[in-house]
Protein backbone atom coordinates (compact mmCIF):
# COMPACT_ATOMS: atom_id res chain seq x y z
CA UNK A 1 0.00 0.00 0.00
CA UNK A 2 1.70 3.21 -1.15
CA UNK A 3 1.26 6.52 0.18
CA UNK A 4 1.98 9.62 -1.45
CA UNK A 5 3.10 12.76 0.98
CA UNK A 6 1.04 14.90 -1.62
CA UNK A 7 -2.01 14.40 1.16
CA UNK A 8 -0.27 14.22 4.35
CA UNK A 9 -2.08 16.58 6.35
CA UNK A 10 0.63 19.20 7.27
CA UNK A 11 1.09 19.33 10.83
CA UNK A 12 4.09 17.10 10.47
CA UNK A 13 7.66 18.12 8.03
CA UNK A 14 9.28 15.41 8.21
CA UNK A 15 8.47 11.91 6.31
CA UNK A 16 7.21 9.55 8.20
CA UNK A 17 5.79 5.73 7.80
CA UNK A 18 2.11 5.15 7.64
CA UNK A 19 1.89 3.90 10.78
CA UNK A 20 3.63 6.71 12.86
CA UNK A 21 1.89 9.38 11.32
CA UNK A 22 -1.47 7.62 12.60
CA UNK A 23 -0.10 6.69 15.85
CA UNK A 24 0.75 10.92 16.08
CA UNK A 25 -3.00 11.55 14.87
CA UNK A 26 -4.19 9.47 17.58
CA UNK A 27 -2.33 10.74 20.17
CA UNK A 28 -3.21 14.42 19.02
CA UNK A 29 -6.63 13.76 19.17
CA UNK A 30 -6.31 12.12 22.29
CA UNK A 31 -4.83 14.86 23.69
CA UNK A 32 -6.88 17.77 22.41
CA UNK A 33 -9.50 16.27 24.53
CA UNK A 34 -13.05 14.41 23.83
CA UNK A 35 -15.33 16.32 22.63
CA UNK A 36 -14.16 15.75 18.34
CA UNK A 37 -17.30 13.16 17.40
CA UNK A 38 -18.79 16.55 16.62
CA UNK A 39 -17.24 18.73 15.69
CA UNK A 40 -18.29 22.66 15.92
CA UNK A 41 -17.57 24.42 12.57
CA UNK A 42 -19.95 26.92 10.22
CA UNK A 43 -23.19 25.24 9.13
CA UNK A 44 -22.82 22.70 6.51
CA UNK A 45 -23.13 23.56 2.70
CA UNK A 46 -27.43 23.80 2.56
CA UNK A 47 -28.77 20.63 1.40
CA UNK A 48 -31.81 20.78 -0.57
CA UNK A 49 -34.51 21.54 1.53
CA UNK A 50 -38.04 23.27 1.76
CA UNK A 51 -39.58 23.42 5.01
CA UNK A 52 -42.77 22.06 5.82
CA UNK A 53 -44.53 24.30 8.55
CA UNK A 54 -45.39 27.65 7.91
CA UNK A 55 -43.43 29.00 10.75
CA UNK A 56 -40.23 31.20 9.33
CA UNK A 57 -37.20 28.68 9.05
CA UNK A 58 -35.53 28.24 12.39
CA UNK A 59 -31.67 27.19 12.11
CA UNK A 60 -30.46 24.48 13.43
CA UNK A 61 -28.77 25.01 16.63
CA UNK A 62 -27.32 21.36 17.37
CA UNK A 63 -24.41 20.66 15.67
CA UNK A 64 -25.07 20.10 11.76
CA UNK A 65 -24.90 16.43 9.96
CA UNK A 66 -21.41 15.59 10.20
CA UNK A 67 -19.39 15.14 6.66
CA UNK A 68 -19.13 15.53 2.94
CA UNK A 69 -19.41 12.10 2.26
CA UNK A 70 -23.22 11.74 3.73
CA UNK A 71 -24.19 14.80 1.62
CA UNK A 72 -23.90 12.99 -1.87
CA UNK A 73 -26.90 11.44 -3.09
CA UNK A 74 -27.09 8.21 -2.00
CA UNK A 75 -29.02 6.06 -4.44
CA UNK A 76 -32.35 4.49 -2.99
CA UNK A 77 -32.03 1.23 -1.88
CA UNK A 78 -28.62 -0.09 -3.38
CA UNK A 79 -26.62 2.01 -1.07
CA UNK A 80 -23.72 0.04 -0.09
CA UNK A 81 -22.89 -0.65 3.22
CA UNK A 82 -21.46 1.87 5.66
CA UNK A 83 -18.58 3.61 3.88
CA UNK A 84 -15.30 2.53 5.40
CA UNK A 85 -13.09 4.55 7.35
CA UNK A 86 -10.76 5.21 4.21
CA UNK A 87 -12.93 6.27 1.98
CA UNK A 88 -14.53 8.72 5.15
CA UNK A 89 -11.60 9.59 5.62
CA UNK A 90 -11.09 10.85 1.70
CA UNK A 91 -14.14 13.21 2.42
CA UNK A 92 -13.12 14.51 5.56
CA UNK A 93 -9.83 15.32 3.62
CA UNK A 94 -11.40 17.13 0.77
CA UNK A 95 -13.14 18.81 3.32
CA UNK A 96 -10.64 20.09 5.59
CA UNK A 97 -8.70 21.49 2.56
CA UNK A 98 -11.66 23.77 2.23
CA UNK A 99 -11.42 25.02 5.68
CA UNK A 100 -13.49 23.22 7.84
CA UNK A 101 -10.20 22.80 10.24
CA UNK A 102 -11.40 20.34 12.73
CA UNK A 103 -12.59 17.15 10.54
CA UNK A 104 -9.53 15.33 10.54
CA UNK A 105 -10.45 14.33 14.42
CA UNK A 106 -13.22 12.12 12.51
CA UNK A 107 -10.79 10.05 10.52
CA UNK A 108 -9.10 8.46 13.84
CA UNK A 109 -12.31 7.96 15.33
CA UNK A 110 -13.51 4.31 15.84
CA UNK A 111 -15.65 3.07 13.36
CA UNK A 112 -18.05 2.51 15.68
CA UNK A 113 -19.02 6.14 16.38
CA UNK A 114 -19.34 6.87 13.06
CA UNK A 115 -22.17 4.05 13.02
CA UNK A 116 -23.13 5.64 16.01
CA UNK A 117 -23.92 8.68 14.24
CA UNK A 118 -25.67 7.23 11.57
CA UNK A 119 -27.93 5.10 14.02
CA UNK A 120 -28.72 8.42 15.87
CA UNK A 121 -29.75 10.25 13.26
CA UNK A 122 -32.06 7.36 12.06
CA UNK A 123 -33.58 7.17 15.42
CA UNK A 124 -34.05 10.87 15.74
CA UNK A 125 -35.67 10.92 12.09
CA UNK A 126 -38.11 8.01 12.47
CA UNK A 127 -39.12 9.93 16.17
CA UNK A 128 -40.09 13.09 13.92
CA UNK A 129 -41.50 11.38 11.39
CA UNK A 130 -43.59 8.07 13.04
CA UNK A 131 -44.26 10.12 15.94
CA UNK A 132 -45.21 13.40 15.40
CA UNK A 133 -45.41 15.62 18.40
CA UNK A 134 -47.11 18.70 17.69
CA UNK A 135 -45.50 20.92 20.61
CA UNK A 136 -42.14 19.90 19.39
CA UNK A 137 -39.72 23.45 18.89
CA UNK A 138 -38.65 22.14 15.77
CA UNK A 139 -41.13 20.54 13.20
CA UNK A 140 -38.71 20.97 9.57
CA UNK A 141 -36.11 18.97 11.26
CA UNK A 142 -36.82 15.84 10.04
CA UNK A 143 -36.75 17.00 6.36
CA UNK A 144 -33.57 19.28 6.78
CA UNK A 145 -31.95 16.42 8.08
CA UNK A 146 -33.06 13.44 5.64
CA UNK A 147 -30.96 10.58 5.01
CA UNK A 148 -31.96 7.36 3.01
CA UNK A 149 -30.63 4.73 5.52
CA UNK A 150 -33.21 4.46 7.37
CA UNK A 151 -35.63 3.69 4.30
CA UNK A 152 -33.26 1.37 3.07
CA UNK A 153 -33.07 -0.57 6.79
CA UNK A 154 -36.73 -0.81 6.47
CA UNK A 155 -37.65 -1.70 3.02
CA UNK A 156 -35.13 -4.32 3.50
CA UNK A 157 -36.28 -5.80 6.81
CA UNK A 158 -39.85 -5.62 5.26
CA UNK A 159 -38.94 -7.57 2.41
CA UNK A 160 -36.91 -10.10 4.59
CA UNK A 161 -39.93 -10.41 7.13
CA UNK A 162 -42.30 -11.09 4.34
CA UNK A 163 -40.04 -13.55 2.43
CA UNK A 164 -39.13 -15.30 5.81
CA UNK A 165 -43.20 -15.67 6.95
CA UNK A 166 -43.84 -17.31 3.06
CA UNK A 167 -44.04 -20.70 2.73
CA UNK A 168 -43.30 -21.06 -1.20
CA UNK A 169 -41.82 -18.77 -3.54
CA UNK A 170 -39.80 -17.14 -0.99
CA UNK A 171 -37.40 -15.32 -3.15
CA UNK A 172 -40.33 -14.17 -5.42
CA UNK A 173 -41.79 -12.56 -2.45
CA UNK A 174 -38.61 -10.41 -1.25
CA UNK A 175 -38.58 -9.46 -5.28
CA UNK A 176 -42.40 -8.18 -5.47
CA UNK A 177 -42.11 -6.33 -1.85
CA UNK A 178 -38.75 -4.79 -2.58
CA UNK A 179 -39.97 -3.86 -5.89
CA UNK A 180 -43.17 -2.39 -5.09
CA UNK A 181 -41.55 -0.53 -1.96
CA UNK A 182 -38.37 1.18 -4.23
CA UNK A 183 -40.26 1.80 -7.07
CA UNK A 184 -43.33 2.80 -5.25
CA UNK A 185 -41.69 5.64 -3.38
CA UNK A 186 -40.00 6.99 -6.42
CA UNK A 187 -43.13 7.40 -8.44
CA UNK A 188 -45.33 8.53 -5.59
CA UNK A 189 -42.70 11.19 -5.42
CA UNK A 190 -42.63 11.82 -8.97
CA UNK A 191 -46.39 11.83 -8.65
CA UNK A 192 -46.49 14.43 -6.00
CA UNK A 193 -43.60 16.79 -8.59
CA UNK A 194 -46.22 16.05 -11.52
CA UNK A 195 -48.90 17.67 -9.58
CA UNK A 196 -47.32 20.61 -9.88
CA UNK A 197 -46.67 20.06 -6.27
CA UNK A 198 -43.16 21.78 -4.36
CA UNK A 199 -41.02 19.08 -3.15
CA UNK A 200 -37.42 17.34 -3.36
CA UNK A 201 -37.07 14.27 -4.56
CA UNK A 202 -34.81 12.75 -1.54
CA UNK A 203 -37.22 14.30 0.95
CA UNK A 204 -40.01 12.45 -0.23
CA UNK A 205 -38.01 9.34 -0.82
CA UNK A 206 -36.79 9.48 2.89
CA UNK A 207 -40.29 10.45 4.40
CA UNK A 208 -42.15 7.75 2.75
CA UNK A 209 -39.60 5.21 3.43
CA UNK A 210 -39.77 6.35 7.41
CA UNK A 211 -43.09 5.74 7.12
CA UNK A 212 -42.48 2.20 6.65
CA UNK A 213 -41.86 1.49 10.36
CA UNK A 214 -45.35 1.05 11.38
CA UNK A 215 -45.77 -1.58 8.39
CA UNK A 216 -42.56 -3.16 9.86
CA UNK A 217 -43.14 -3.61 13.13
CA UNK A 218 -46.86 -5.03 11.84
CA UNK A 219 -45.12 -7.44 9.56
CA UNK A 220 -42.59 -8.64 12.49
CA UNK A 221 -46.10 -9.63 14.68
CA UNK A 222 -47.79 -11.09 12.06
CA UNK A 223 -43.96 -13.35 11.52
CA UNK A 224 -43.98 -14.13 15.38
CA UNK A 225 -47.79 -14.74 15.68
CA UNK A 226 -49.67 -16.62 12.95
CA UNK A 227 -53.58 -16.60 13.73
CA UNK A 228 -55.64 -14.45 10.57
CA UNK A 229 -58.11 -12.02 13.38
CA UNK A 230 -54.51 -11.00 14.55
CA UNK A 231 -53.12 -10.59 11.31
CA UNK A 232 -56.03 -8.48 10.09
CA UNK A 233 -56.13 -6.26 13.16
CA UNK A 234 -52.62 -5.17 13.36
CA UNK A 235 -52.46 -4.66 9.49
CA UNK A 236 -55.39 -2.39 9.76
CA UNK A 237 -53.46 -0.30 12.83
CA UNK A 238 -50.52 -0.20 11.13
CA UNK A 239 -51.60 0.92 7.87
CA UNK A 240 -53.53 3.55 9.54
CA UNK A 241 -50.83 4.70 11.61
CA UNK A 242 -48.49 4.87 8.37
CA UNK A 243 -50.86 6.72 5.87
CA UNK A 244 -51.57 9.03 8.96
CA UNK A 245 -47.39 9.51 9.44
CA UNK A 246 -47.57 10.45 5.88
CA UNK A 247 -50.58 12.57 5.43
CA UNK A 248 -48.87 16.38 6.47
CA UNK A 249 -45.80 16.00 4.46
CA UNK A 250 -47.73 14.90 1.59
CA UNK A 251 -50.80 17.11 1.51
CA UNK A 252 -48.39 19.91 2.37
CA UNK A 253 -46.82 19.82 -0.57
CA UNK A 254 -49.73 20.29 -3.05
CA UNK A 255 -52.25 22.55 -3.85
CA UNK A 256 -55.11 21.81 -1.60
CA UNK A 257 -57.68 21.21 -4.51
CA UNK A 258 -55.58 18.22 -5.30
CA UNK A 259 -54.56 16.79 -1.77
CA UNK A 260 -56.66 13.58 -2.16
CA UNK A 261 -54.88 12.78 -5.57
CA UNK A 262 -51.64 13.47 -3.48
CA UNK A 263 -52.60 10.90 -1.17
CA UNK A 264 -54.64 8.56 -2.82
CA UNK A 265 -51.57 6.99 -4.28
CA UNK A 266 -49.73 6.76 -0.76
CA UNK A 267 -52.58 5.02 0.52
CA UNK A 268 -53.08 2.73 -1.99
CA UNK A 269 -48.88 1.95 -1.37
CA UNK A 270 -49.85 1.48 1.96
CA UNK A 271 -52.61 -0.85 1.50
CA UNK A 272 -51.35 -3.20 -0.93
CA UNK A 273 -48.19 -4.13 1.32
CA UNK A 274 -50.54 -4.43 3.64
CA UNK A 275 -52.41 -6.98 2.10
CA UNK A 276 -49.16 -8.78 1.20
CA UNK A 277 -48.65 -8.87 5.07
CA UNK A 278 -51.77 -10.59 5.39
CA UNK A 279 -52.20 -12.67 2.64
CA UNK A 280 -48.56 -14.08 2.95
CA UNK A 281 -48.63 -17.21 5.48
CA UNK B 1 -53.59 17.96 -33.37
CA UNK B 2 -50.92 16.10 -32.15
CA UNK B 3 -49.42 16.81 -29.32
CA UNK B 4 -46.72 14.28 -28.38
CA UNK B 5 -43.58 15.56 -29.12
CA UNK B 6 -44.53 18.49 -30.93
CA UNK B 7 -41.92 19.61 -33.36
CA UNK B 8 -41.57 23.34 -33.09
CA UNK B 9 -40.40 23.91 -29.81
CA UNK B 10 -41.83 25.28 -26.71
CA UNK B 11 -43.90 28.19 -27.74
CA UNK B 12 -45.25 30.08 -24.71
CA UNK B 13 -42.03 28.91 -22.41
CA UNK B 14 -43.65 29.36 -18.96
CA UNK B 15 -43.31 26.46 -16.31
CA UNK B 16 -46.38 25.73 -14.99
CA UNK B 17 -49.48 26.22 -16.86
CA UNK B 18 -52.60 27.73 -15.25
CA UNK B 19 -56.27 26.39 -15.66
CA UNK B 20 -56.75 29.96 -16.91
CA UNK B 21 -54.35 29.98 -19.56
CA UNK B 22 -55.05 26.45 -20.38
CA UNK B 23 -58.87 26.83 -21.37
CA UNK B 24 -58.08 30.14 -23.31
CA UNK B 25 -55.58 29.16 -25.48
CA UNK B 26 -56.46 25.15 -25.81
CA UNK B 27 -55.06 25.02 -28.91
CA UNK B 28 -51.78 26.36 -28.48
CA UNK B 29 -51.85 24.42 -25.07
CA UNK B 30 -50.53 21.03 -25.85
CA UNK B 31 -47.11 22.31 -27.31
CA UNK B 32 -46.65 25.29 -25.32
CA UNK B 33 -44.09 23.44 -22.62
CA UNK B 34 -42.49 20.52 -24.10
CA UNK B 35 -38.97 20.74 -22.20
CA UNK B 36 -37.66 17.17 -23.66
CA UNK B 37 -38.46 13.76 -22.72
CA UNK B 38 -36.24 13.95 -19.28
CA UNK B 39 -37.34 17.40 -18.00
CA UNK B 40 -40.94 16.68 -15.41
CA UNK B 41 -41.82 20.21 -16.62
CA UNK B 42 -42.98 18.85 -19.90
CA UNK B 43 -45.48 16.47 -18.43
CA UNK B 44 -46.99 18.23 -16.10
CA UNK B 45 -49.56 19.81 -18.65
CA UNK B 46 -50.74 16.25 -18.29
CA UNK B 47 -51.02 16.13 -14.84
CA UNK B 48 -53.16 19.41 -14.68
CA UNK B 49 -56.29 18.34 -12.70
CA UNK B 50 -57.96 18.57 -9.53
CA UNK B 51 -59.71 16.09 -7.32
CA UNK B 52 -63.48 17.06 -8.40
CA UNK B 53 -62.85 17.18 -12.25
CA UNK B 54 -60.77 13.78 -11.63
CA UNK B 55 -64.49 12.37 -9.80
CA UNK B 56 -66.34 14.24 -12.67
CA UNK B 57 -64.39 11.87 -15.38
CA UNK B 58 -64.90 8.51 -13.27
CA UNK B 59 -68.45 8.77 -12.78
CA UNK B 60 -68.81 9.70 -16.55
CA UNK B 61 -66.85 6.04 -17.26
CA UNK B 62 -69.73 4.90 -16.21
CA UNK B 63 -72.37 5.63 -18.40
CA UNK B 64 -72.28 3.21 -21.33
CA UNK B 65 -74.41 5.13 -23.85
CA UNK B 66 -73.36 8.70 -23.45
CA UNK B 67 -70.98 8.72 -26.24
CA UNK B 68 -69.95 12.27 -24.50
CA UNK B 69 -66.35 11.79 -22.85
CA UNK B 70 -64.24 13.33 -25.17
CA UNK B 71 -66.36 16.46 -25.01
CA UNK B 72 -65.14 16.43 -21.33
CA UNK B 73 -61.77 15.66 -21.92
CA UNK B 74 -60.55 17.49 -25.45
CA UNK B 75 -59.54 20.66 -23.28
CA UNK B 76 -57.41 19.09 -20.52
CA UNK B 77 -56.95 15.14 -21.00
CA UNK B 78 -55.06 14.16 -17.81
CA UNK B 79 -52.82 10.88 -17.87
CA UNK B 80 -53.19 11.20 -14.19
CA UNK B 81 -56.57 8.87 -14.52
CA UNK B 82 -55.08 6.55 -16.80
CA UNK B 83 -52.42 5.87 -14.30
CA UNK B 84 -53.95 5.51 -11.02
CA UNK B 85 -56.72 3.48 -12.47
CA UNK B 86 -54.46 0.92 -14.12
CA UNK B 87 -52.32 0.36 -10.62
CA UNK B 88 -54.76 0.19 -9.00
CA UNK B 89 -56.86 -2.80 -11.23
CA UNK B 90 -53.64 -4.51 -10.76
CA UNK B 91 -53.54 -4.40 -7.10
CA UNK B 92 -57.10 -5.51 -7.07
CA UNK B 93 -56.84 -8.03 -9.75
CA UNK B 94 -53.84 -9.76 -8.01
CA UNK B 95 -55.18 -9.12 -4.30
CA UNK B 96 -58.69 -9.95 -4.59
CA UNK B 97 -57.94 -12.84 -7.60
CA UNK B 98 -55.73 -14.39 -4.91
CA UNK B 99 -59.07 -13.91 -2.29
CA UNK B 100 -61.21 -15.62 -4.77
CA UNK B 101 -59.05 -18.66 -5.14
CA UNK B 102 -58.65 -18.87 -1.48
CA UNK B 103 -62.69 -18.38 -1.69
CA UNK B 104 -63.19 -21.10 -4.36
CA UNK B 105 -61.33 -23.45 -2.87
CA UNK B 106 -62.56 -23.33 0.50
CA UNK B 107 -66.35 -23.05 -0.51
CA UNK B 108 -65.54 -26.67 -2.50
CA UNK B 109 -63.73 -27.62 1.10
CA UNK B 110 -60.23 -28.11 -0.01
CA UNK B 111 -59.25 -25.25 1.72
CA UNK B 112 -55.73 -25.85 3.09
CA UNK B 113 -53.53 -26.10 0.21
CA UNK B 114 -54.37 -22.57 -1.19
CA UNK B 115 -51.17 -20.62 -0.76
CA UNK B 116 -50.32 -16.98 -1.61
CA UNK B 117 -49.90 -16.66 -5.37
CA UNK B 118 -47.53 -13.80 -5.90
CA UNK B 119 -47.25 -14.39 -9.98
CA UNK B 120 -50.80 -12.72 -10.11
CA UNK B 121 -49.19 -8.73 -9.61
CA UNK B 122 -46.58 -9.86 -12.47
CA UNK B 123 -49.35 -11.52 -14.70
CA UNK B 124 -51.43 -8.76 -14.14
CA UNK B 125 -48.92 -6.08 -14.30
CA UNK B 126 -48.36 -6.93 -17.69
CA UNK B 127 -51.64 -7.69 -18.70
CA UNK B 128 -53.50 -4.14 -17.79
CA UNK B 129 -50.00 -1.89 -18.62
CA UNK B 130 -50.24 -3.59 -21.79
CA UNK B 131 -53.40 -3.02 -22.65
CA UNK B 132 -53.57 0.37 -21.63
CA UNK B 133 -51.06 1.66 -23.19
CA UNK B 134 -50.71 -0.66 -26.59
CA UNK B 135 -54.55 -0.61 -27.50
CA UNK B 136 -55.00 3.13 -27.69
CA UNK B 137 -51.75 3.39 -29.68
CA UNK B 138 -52.40 0.93 -32.18
CA UNK B 139 -56.18 2.53 -32.38
CA UNK B 140 -54.12 5.78 -32.75
CA UNK B 141 -51.81 4.47 -35.56
CA UNK B 142 -54.86 2.93 -37.42
CA UNK B 143 -57.07 5.96 -37.15
CA UNK B 144 -53.98 8.05 -38.96
CA UNK B 145 -53.86 5.68 -41.70
CA UNK B 146 -57.23 5.79 -42.01
CA UNK B 147 -56.97 9.29 -42.82
CA UNK B 148 -59.24 10.99 -39.40
CA UNK B 149 -57.57 13.04 -36.84
CA UNK B 150 -56.51 11.39 -33.78
CA UNK B 151 -55.06 12.61 -30.73
CA UNK B 152 -52.88 10.13 -28.85
CA UNK B 153 -53.59 11.67 -25.32
CA UNK B 154 -57.19 11.41 -25.12
CA UNK B 155 -57.22 7.89 -26.62
CA UNK B 156 -54.46 6.64 -23.53
CA UNK B 157 -57.35 9.07 -20.91
CA UNK B 158 -60.41 7.47 -22.68
CA UNK B 159 -59.18 4.12 -22.58
CA UNK B 160 -57.92 3.96 -19.09
CA UNK B 161 -61.22 5.78 -17.36
CA UNK B 162 -62.88 2.93 -19.56
CA UNK B 163 -61.22 -0.01 -17.04
CA UNK B 164 -62.96 2.02 -14.43
CA UNK B 165 -65.74 -0.40 -14.31
CA UNK B 166 -63.55 -3.53 -13.54
CA UNK B 167 -62.34 -2.16 -10.27
CA UNK B 168 -65.78 -1.82 -9.04
CA UNK B 169 -66.86 -5.38 -10.56
CA UNK B 170 -63.91 -6.84 -8.90
CA UNK B 171 -65.47 -6.51 -5.66
CA UNK B 172 -68.79 -8.48 -6.71
CA UNK B 173 -66.71 -11.12 -8.24
CA UNK B 174 -65.14 -12.88 -4.49
CA UNK B 175 -68.80 -14.35 -4.53
CA UNK B 176 -67.88 -18.37 -4.95
CA UNK B 177 -70.41 -19.00 -7.79
CA UNK B 178 -69.36 -19.69 -10.71
CA UNK B 179 -72.30 -18.53 -13.19
CA UNK B 180 -72.65 -15.29 -10.51
CA UNK B 181 -69.29 -14.61 -11.69
CA UNK B 182 -69.90 -14.47 -15.47
CA UNK B 183 -72.94 -13.12 -15.45
CA UNK B 184 -70.73 -9.99 -13.64
CA UNK B 185 -68.06 -10.28 -16.02
CA UNK B 186 -70.23 -10.23 -19.28
CA UNK B 187 -72.48 -7.50 -18.06
CA UNK B 188 -68.77 -5.39 -16.88
CA UNK B 189 -67.47 -6.44 -20.55
CA UNK B 190 -70.31 -5.17 -22.09
CA UNK B 191 -70.52 -1.49 -20.05
CA UNK B 192 -66.97 -0.90 -20.45
CA UNK B 193 -67.05 -2.63 -23.99
CA UNK B 194 -69.99 0.07 -25.06
CA UNK B 195 -68.29 3.01 -23.47
CA UNK B 196 -65.68 2.95 -25.32
CA UNK B 197 -67.58 2.03 -28.45
CA UNK B 198 -69.94 5.01 -28.14
CA UNK B 199 -67.01 7.28 -27.68
CA UNK B 200 -65.16 6.05 -30.38
CA UNK B 201 -68.00 6.40 -32.47
CA UNK B 202 -68.56 9.76 -31.64
CA UNK B 203 -64.79 10.81 -32.60
CA UNK B 204 -64.73 8.88 -35.84
CA UNK B 205 -67.59 9.35 -38.41
CA UNK B 206 -66.89 7.70 -41.45
CA UNK B 207 -67.17 4.64 -43.99
CA UNK B 208 -64.87 2.82 -41.70
CA UNK B 209 -65.62 4.07 -38.51
CA UNK B 210 -68.08 1.16 -38.24
CA UNK B 211 -65.10 -1.63 -38.34
CA UNK B 212 -62.90 0.76 -35.74
CA UNK B 213 -65.77 0.97 -33.35
CA UNK B 214 -66.41 -3.29 -33.16
CA UNK B 215 -62.96 -3.56 -32.96
CA UNK B 216 -62.32 -1.74 -29.87
CA UNK B 217 -65.57 -3.45 -28.37
CA UNK B 218 -64.35 -6.89 -29.23
CA UNK B 219 -60.67 -6.06 -27.28
CA UNK B 220 -62.51 -5.11 -24.49
CA UNK B 221 -64.50 -7.93 -24.23
CA UNK B 222 -61.83 -9.75 -24.48
CA UNK B 223 -60.16 -8.40 -21.88
CA UNK B 224 -62.96 -9.04 -19.79
CA UNK B 225 -63.31 -12.78 -20.20
CA UNK B 226 -59.41 -12.57 -19.56
CA UNK B 227 -59.79 -11.12 -16.42
CA UNK B 228 -62.37 -13.45 -15.22
CA UNK B 229 -60.09 -16.64 -16.53
CA UNK B 230 -57.20 -16.00 -15.09
CA UNK B 231 -57.73 -14.25 -12.15
CA UNK B 232 -61.35 -15.53 -10.42
CA UNK B 233 -62.03 -18.97 -11.93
Amino acid sequence: MSHSHSDTIPLHASSQSDIDEIENLINASVLSGPATVLPARPPSPPRAQIPVSSSPFIPSNIPPPPLASHQKPTPVPAAPPPPPVSSSSQGNRTVSSSGFGSAPNTLTEPVWDTVKRDLSRIVSNLKLVVFPNPYREDPGKALRDWDLWGPFFFIVFLGLTLSWSASVKKSEVFAVAFAVLAAGAVILTLNVLLLGGKIIFFQSLSLLGYCLFPLDVGALICLLKDSVILKVIVVCVTLAWSSWAAYPFMSSAVNPRRKALALYPVCLMYVSVGFLIIAID
Amino acid sequence: MQILPPNNGGGKGQGYPSLASSSETFEQQPTGNWRGVFSITSYTQYFNIDTDVVLNRLMGSLSPIDGSFFSKIVVNPDIYGPIWISTTLVFMLASLGNWATYLMEKHAGKGSSWTFDVNYVNVAAIAIYGYAIAVPLGFYFLLQYLGSNANLVQFWCMWGYSLFIFILSAFPLLIPVEILRWIIIVAAGAASACFVGSNLRSYVDGADATIVVIAAFFLQMALAVFIKVWFFS
